[in-house]
């Protein structure tokens, strides 16, 4: 769709996509539950609507119609804005990923470094909710995900640079036509493709603290992490916040690795796209629910002292395999 | 290789997708189908006379851990259907609500009166509905879910057996075979009589 | 603290040793100072600039077992010093058991170890007729020691998925082998179901033998049930054995010294994980555990992996031997004694106490009674002191703590398996 007048472009995309996206990760609530039941040998939700489909719904009238408390010593400011500021940081990165060939919201020069900055913009407002809340679990989480959460941006940031090298541009949109015609970049070079997309996942799951890496928010022992003292339609932001993250890494991860819209033979097209990010979002759920998770400095060794040197060799590697073909 | 086991996890979890559910969601009114044994809630019932079999003996308030049973006992008078003098109970109340389950009020029971439900009863908002009165001991009789466990039945298992008779001279007169001998250790009557008997000869001792 | 030397050796007249004076008493110096911080000094003696913030897991917390307060003094996320607190859960059993008669307290008891009942109410009345002196047919030796070893099964069955839940929280991969784990404990309750009547708090248990009696095809069921179980037990060690995260949390993790395990009387998977070889079912046996052979798993680490190799194994030597005494039950009578009629039907020798220990799936749980030596009262114990060894492995938590992280904390207690009701009574 080509309209002129970028304003427009812009607007009317990003209330299709945006919807599209809030709404599916609206329905992920409901379908994580019936796919962790039938990993669980139990049904799932199936009381509130036919196979439980209207949960999603009766889980945000629920936290709706909650009491909003405040604790008492909490910094007001800080502890009111945590939470939208998360599901903007995460809303964010929508803007400069591409769902079909021309559907973007806004297709800028240096896309992926737009995505990957506002997406580390997360790290505020965690910290912010750690603090504010005047709660030692809450402290103690946020300071955990605000270390997790910057030293992981690194090997984020290295492992997203192999398909820009291979692109040879950051345009997402030219990302994906580089891989157009069957040579993704998770299988092409092959090896190291699939180890920068490997760890391209693992460092965005270490992103939205999702297990395994989810000890900021470990509930056995911080009870719930940064969001303990949040109550209502706070607390359903930071859990909106958190699935609409997994949604975005599985949008951008098929973007940028496994070849966006490109399908077999001739036809590209949505349905690739999406039928690549919701085996992604899947597959996500099913770590999550098989997963313990690590514990925090054996987090930070992984990513020191393993992801880094492992991003290093790759950004190299794709260099030199540039350099020679 | 080790760290291919690290995927054992996602292997069982997709094995179990394909299992059938252990949970079922049933409708509000039905119960899950209970073992023979099962107990739960507690009901009063009539003998084979048609009238209330519960004497006013307090053998269950006294035996309960708990202290919940209230027997207030009504006196000795003739009964109109055997015409024997029998023991009536003029109310009977039980605190479901501190009830540990225990079932040792049936097991004591001489009359196999108060006897165990298989159904349990429906939640309550207040603690006052959990009270069970004598009436409404006597409604939950009508609702046919006793369970296996009556008093005779539960001595029965547990009794020990009889030691074997002594072999009688001939000149006495042939001992019945379940004659106890004088020691301690023999069980009641209960055991091998058949229960109206038993009852009959409980009833005559109280 | 990893303190896995071995025990100081016993000590020799030697011109090296150090003597000291402790209460009029000449002492090795060594005996008095254990190789191991002392976890009860007074905190304005660690590190005055140290700032730490206390932290109270409180005693309602996703993950302590049952309420449990634990004061932790942090250090950034190292816990220097912690004070457990217990009591949230007495409920006074002990007094109870000086106004009840020897039949009534069996239902009491039952509710201790709320999750293994048969064992607490196997030890009380073993101690009972210890008492009294009174013969346990063979039959119900064999009907208790079965059911002991299937509450065996389903005690670590439960722990291990609360394990899990500590470990990787209730939404998430711990959630998904807590559900695997319980959906094989609904298969043992609906034996006991059959059994019984009831699924947790049987009262089966009575002074002389058994309550209930094995109903017709329960034998087969029963062993049906553990064949099964048994296949499923490869699966949950799949699940967790070999999963390199599941053994970065817990190698290592929570090492307990063998010699400061048996100063504090601890028993169980814990003394068995650390090298100590003691099993009292098979080194003093009571009930059927004469009549056959049990292999006791140990390991040497003493660390969390190690505890929950040997649960694992235990569950497995459970299973076996459940599985063969079932199949030669002896026919006879459940009951040696009169069945109870009267509250006071089961009277003691005045004054004479006894103890009476058996293995529970925690260690060794004992009851010490003493028969009250007043004639009118002689159906009513004067004492009944039960011994639980999770109040015990709970005396660990002070020297495990300091140097660890908040998660190692939560790992090491999962592993030490406390049941709160048994540590309070």
């Amino acid at each position: 769709m080509s309209f002129d007048n970028p304003w427009v472009h812009g607007l009317v995309m990003g209330l299709i996509i945006g919807n599209v996206s809030l709404a599916i990760t609206g329905y992920s609530i409901w379908f994580e539950r019936k796919f962790a039941g039938r990993m669980q040998n139990r049904p799932g939700p199936t009381v509130v609507g036919p196979w439980g489909l209207l949960q999603p719904v009766a889980d945000v009238l629920k936290l709706m119609q909650k009491e909003d408390i405040t604790p008492r010593g909490a910094d007001k400011a800080l502890f009111n804005i945590a939470p939208p500021l998360t599901v903007f940081a995460a809303l964010s990165t929508l803007a400069v990923v591409p769902v079909a060939p021309g559907w973007i919201i806004a297709d800028l020069h240096i896309g992926i470094l737009f995505a990957l900055a506002l997406g580390s913009l997360m790290v505020f407002p965690v910290w912010m909710a750690g603090w504010a809340s005047n709660n030692k679990y809450a402290l103690l989480g946020g300071m955990r995900s605000a270390a997790q959460s910057i030293s992981y941006e690194i090997p984020l940031l290295l492992s997203a640079t192999v398909p820009i090298i291979l692109a040879d541009s950051f345009q997402v949109t030219q990302i994906v036509e580089a891989q157009l015609g069957g040579n993704w970049f998770a299988f092409w070079p092959p090896g190291p493709g699939f180890a920068a997309f490997a760890l391209f996942f693992l460092c965005s799951l270490a992103e939205s603290n999702r297990i395994p890496f989810d000890i900021p928010e470990a509930e056995s022992e911080l009870v719930a992490g940064v969001s303990t003292e949040y109550t209502g339609m706070k607390f359903g932001l930071f859990y909106l916040a958190e699935y609409l993250h997994t949604f975005i890494i599985s949008l951008v991860a098929a973007a940028l690795f496994l070849g966006g819209w490109d399908g077999p033979g001739d036809n590209d097209g949505f349905i690739w796209m999406a039928i690549k990010t919701l085996s992604l979002f899947v597959f996500i759920f099913w770590v999550r629910w098989s997963y313990m998770r690590y514990r925090s400095d054996q987090l930070m060794a992984m990513c020191w002292k393993f992801f880094l040197p492992l991003g290093l060799a790759l950004v190299m590697f794709s260099a030199l395999w540039v350099h020679w073909t | 290789m080790s760290w291919l086991e690290s995927f054992d996890n996602l292997a069982v979890n997709l094995r179990n997708i394909f299992r059938p559910k252990n949970t079922e969601a049933l409708p509000w009114e039905q119960q899950r189908e209970r073992s023979a044994r099962y107990r739960a809630s507690f009901a009063l019932v009539h003998n084979e006379h048609g009238e209330e079999a519960c004497i006013g003996c307090k053998m269950c308030e006294k035996i309960c851990p708990s202290d919940i049973i209230t027997v207030v006992a009504g006196g000795r008078k003739e009964s109109p259907a055997t015409g024997k003098k029998r023991g009536y109970c003029d109310d009977f109340i039980l605190d479901l609500n501190a009830c540990i389950v225990c079932e040792l009020c049936v097991q004591v029971c001489p009359e196999d009166a108060i006897l165990m439900l298989k159904v349990q009863e429906t939640p309550a908002f207040q603690r006052e509905d959990l009270v069970l009165t004598m009436e409404k001991l006597y409604e939950n009789e009508k609702l046919g879910a006793t369970t296996w466990a009556t008093g005779a039945k539960l001595i029965e298992m547990q009794a020990p057996p009889p030691p074997p008779p002594k072999p009688a001279p001939e000149k006495k007169p042939e001992a019945p075979a379940a004659a106890p001998p004088a020691k301690a250790e023999a069980p009641a009557p209960a055991e091998t009589a058949p229960p109206a008997e038993t009852k009959t000869s409980e009833e005559g001792g109280e | 603290m990893s303190g896995l030397e071995s025990a100081p050796a016993a000590v020799t007249p030697d011109d090296n040793v150090q003597w000291t004076t402790v209460g009029g008493v000449r002492v090795p110096v060594e005996l008095i100072t254990p190789p191991w911080p002392d976890p009860y000094l007074d905190i304005e003696d660690y590190d005055p600039d140290a700032d730490l913030m206390v932290l109270n897991m409180g005693p309602q917390h996703p993950s302590t077992h049952g309420v449990l307060r634990v004061k932790l003094f942090l250090d950034g996320e190292i816990c220097v010093k912690c004070v457990p607190y217990l009591g949230y859960l007495h409920r006074g059993v002990e007094k109870l058991c000086e106004k009840l008669s020897y039949v009534q307290i069996t239902p009491i008891v039952d509710k201790n170890d709320y999750v293994s009942p048969m064992m607490n109410e196997l030890a009380i009345n073993m101690a009972f007729e210890k008492l009294i002196e009174a013969e346990v047919p063979r039959r119900s030796q064999y009907i208790r020691t079965i059911c002991a070893e299937i509450q065996r099964v389903g005690s670590h069955l439960l722990w291990l998925g609360t394990f899990g839940l500590d470990m990787g929280g209730a939404i998430g991969g711990g959630g998904s082998i807590f559900m695997h784990t319980f959906r094989e404990r609904e298969l043992l309750l609906d034996l006991f179901e059959d059994l019984t009547g009831c699924r947790f708090h049987y009262n089966t248990h009575t002074v002389g033998g058994n309550r209930h009696d094995i109903p017709a095809g329960w034998a087969a069921k029963a062993t049906k049930v553990l064949a099964e179980l048994n296949a499923r037990c490869f699966e949950y060690e799949q699940f967790v054995r070999e999963n390199e995260i599941f053994r970065a949390r817990t190698v290592g993790v929570g090492v307990v010294d063998p010699v400061l395990a048996m100063e504090l009387g601890i028993s169980g998977p814990i003394l068995r994980a650390s090298g100590v070889d003691v099993d009292l079912r098979r080194d003093q046996p009571y009930a059927a555990y004469g009549e056959i052979d049990i292999n006791v798993p140990t390991e040497t680490a003493g660390d969390c992996f190690a505890r929950y190799l040997v649960r694992v194994a235990e569950m497995r030597e459970s299973i076996r031997i459940a599985t063969e005494l079932l199949k030669g039950i002896p026919e006879g009578p459940i009951g040696s004694l009169k069945p109870v009629k009267l509250a006071g039907a089961v009277k003691a020798k005045h004054g004479k106490a006894v103890y009476a220990a058996i293995e529970s799936p925690r260690g060794e749980l004992g009851t010490f009674v003493v028969g009250n030596t007043e004639r009118r009262q002689a159906a009513i114990p004067y004492r009944c002191k039960i011994r639980s060894p999770s109040m015990h492995a709970l005396q660990l938590l002070p020297y495990l703590c300091p140097g660890n992280n908040l998660s190692d904390i939560i790992v090491a207690l999962g592993s030490l398996d406390p049941i709160m009701g048994e540590v309070d009574r």
